[in-house]
């Protein structure tokens, strides 16, 4: 996902040398973070029985893995719906298969002392953390005007600011930073950015056109992969938590444990796992010209295949 | 005639890189999404120009506060270093600190201890641009010609006009040697430090490429090695003015 983006260098050189490389028995998915729970189903697929050999690259601070899938260094990336269409308007092939989070896990969390009922009273006093390139931000900028609020770049994960300062707000993930900022002793409330109708699909399995034309069947067998990982996971998160635990020991077990939790509300909805409709995407298109992120508008159809 | 020979080495390269980026975008051979053509970089500066050139004057603002910072303590340091070896060994180790300090890493503390804003940005330029200043500086003043030294002390001069008629002067070379090597470091430290604290190019780099806008990212990274050579350009004026008369490095 987009945040966490703090000190990102230009990859793109690096994905110069990288021609398609479309073997179809390795597969590389390149995540946009380190291994934690939102890509739990990911590491809990069992891709060999369905005769794939993927190997999972871990992301980390503004991983491209958009231009990474596009360019071919990776066949399959995480990426959140908006980067995608962003990316299509600039020419960039880059289809979406299974979609994790049916409800965007975007936030802004504030200190409870503030008495704040809102997002819109977010933006009336104090100090506001976040990128300001990512589309909700200018959403919330048309929507409230960032006139009265200091918006300052936003610290990635890091929450020592927040605690620091009672009028600090600052864009998370609803199921991470206000666990820690509790954990801490801060008494938070948290305004999800889908109050204000901004409500892309995120942590989106994507390859790219060239990818799935050439190999549509390894495709498929990976959608499945996928979509059992996830079933197995929400149902016993526990041996992948352990797995990814040690591929990430920054973050603790009990963490794990809590955001496993804390995020099934996000990803298992009334639809079917992963589903994708052609609605949500041409109502994020319109968001996004809306905001002049984009010029052209992609059709929205194009932007997913779901199978 | 004389002054298009001398800047038509520079160009040369520039001319040749930017003709076959554009030839290789337009021909499909790049993907305009990874690197974008030369005329869509100068569009964006054309576009946003207002934007650009804002953050561009910030940044310069930034980054020269923070070299002078640099230039000032630097050799102050150096001097005070250079008093006796007993100094040097006991605190030269804390200045290589200086030039091993991964700001990426330390620039979230700035925020913290400095606040958002131009002070963060100012105190990263800082850190990154003073250890060669201090490195050069010391060089060059424990370098004095030792024969000199002698005829200064056989007329009794006492440790400051040593230090201002003759370390400093037969230091000069080296400080300026120091000087343009940080001064783009000090334009690199400003953008890392406005990536943390907010405002100017590495603002301006940082929203543009959330928004995968890989050519204002360039637009942004030109102005700033503008900046960085303007910076050198002056230093090299600086050392024209005070070295031509004496030193083979600024004559012929």
């Amino acid at each position: 996902m987009l945040r966490r983006s703090f000190l990102k260098t230009i990859p793109a050189i690096s994905l110069l040398s990288s021609c398609n490389h479309a073997a179809a028995n390795r597969i590389r998915l390149a995540l946009n973070w380190k291994p934690d729970p939102q890509f739990g189903g990911f590491y809990a697929a069992n891709y060999k029985t369905h005769g794939l050999d993927v190997d999972i690259l871990p992301g980390g601070a503004g991983t491209p893995t958009i231009q990474m899938v596009g360019a071919g260094s990776a066949e399959f990336g995480i990426v959140s719906a908006d980067e995608l269409v962003v990316a299509r308007s600039r020419g960039n092939d880059v289809v979406a298969l299974f979609a994790v989070f049916q409800n965007n896990p975007q936030g802004i969390m504030a200190h409870s002392a503030r008495k704040l009922n809102n997002l819109g009273e977010v933006m009336k006093g104090g100090t506001l953390a976040i990128q300001k390139g990512l589309p909700y931000a200018r959403l919330l900028e048309k929507q409230y005007g960032f006139d009265k609020v200091k918006v300052v770049p936003s610290p990635g994960g890091d929450i020592t600011a927040f605690l620091s300062d009672p009028n600090f707000a600052q864009q998370c993930f609803v199921m991470s930073e206000p666990l820690t900022a509790r954990h801490k002793g801060a008494d938070v409330v948290v305004f999800p950015v889908s109050e204000i109708g901004y409500n892309p699909y995120t942590t989106v399995l994507t390859t790219s056109g060239d990818f799935l034309r050439k190999n549509a069947n390894a495709v498929g067998k990976m959608v499945a992969s996928v979509r059992e990982g996830w079933l197995g996971y929400l149902n016993d998160p526990g041996p992948t938590n352990q797995k990814m635990n040690q591929l990430n020991p920054s973050m603790s077990a009990a963490s794990f444990a809590e955001v496993a939790e804390a995020q099934k509300p996000l990803i298992q909805t009334a639809v079917p796992l992963g589903s994708m409709t052609k609605d949500r995407w041409a109502t994020l298109i319109k968001q996004l010209k809306e905001v002049g992120d984009i010029q052209t508008t992609p059709p929205a159809e194009e932007c997913f295949r779901w199978l | 005639m004389n002054r298009f020979k001398r800047i038509f080495p520079a160009l040369l390269p520039l001319l040749a890189v930017i003709a076959i980026a554009e030839t290789a975008v337009r021909a499909g051979w790049i993907r305009s999404y990874l690197v974008p053509a030369p005329s869509s970089v100068a569009n964006a500066i054309i576009e946003s120009r207002q934007e650009l050139f804002t953050a561009l004057f910030t940044t310069s603002a930034s980054a020269l506060i923070g070299f002078l910072l640099s230039t000032i303590i630097g050799i102050a340091v150096a001097v005070f270093l250079s008093s006796s070896k007993a100094i040097q060994r006991a605190f030269y180790p804390y200045a290589v600190f200086f030039q091993t300090v991964p700001i990426i890493a330390i620039a979230p503390l700035l925020v913290i201890w400095f606040g958002y804003g131009m002070r963060t940005v100012i105190a990263s330029a800082f850190v990154v641009s003073i250890f060669p200043v201090i490195a050069n500086t010391l060089n060059g003043i424990l370098s004095t010609d030792p024969a000199l030294r002698d005829l200064f002390k056989l007329y009794g001069a006492n440790t400051w006009v040593t230090l201002f008629k003759l370390r400093f002067p037969s230091a000069l070379p080296q400080i300026l040697t120091g000087l343009r090597v940080a001064s783009g470091l000090a334009v690199i430290g400003a953008i890392v430090g406005e990536f943390i604290g907010g405002q100017g190019l590495g603002s301006v780099v940082d929203v543009a490429r959330t928004q995968q806008r890989v050519d204002k990212v360039f637009a942004a990274v030109l102005l700033a090695s503008v900046l960085g050579l303007a910076l050198f350009g002056l230093i090299n004026l600086i050392s024209h003015f005070t070295l031509r008369r004496w030193h083979a490095s600024e004559q012929s």
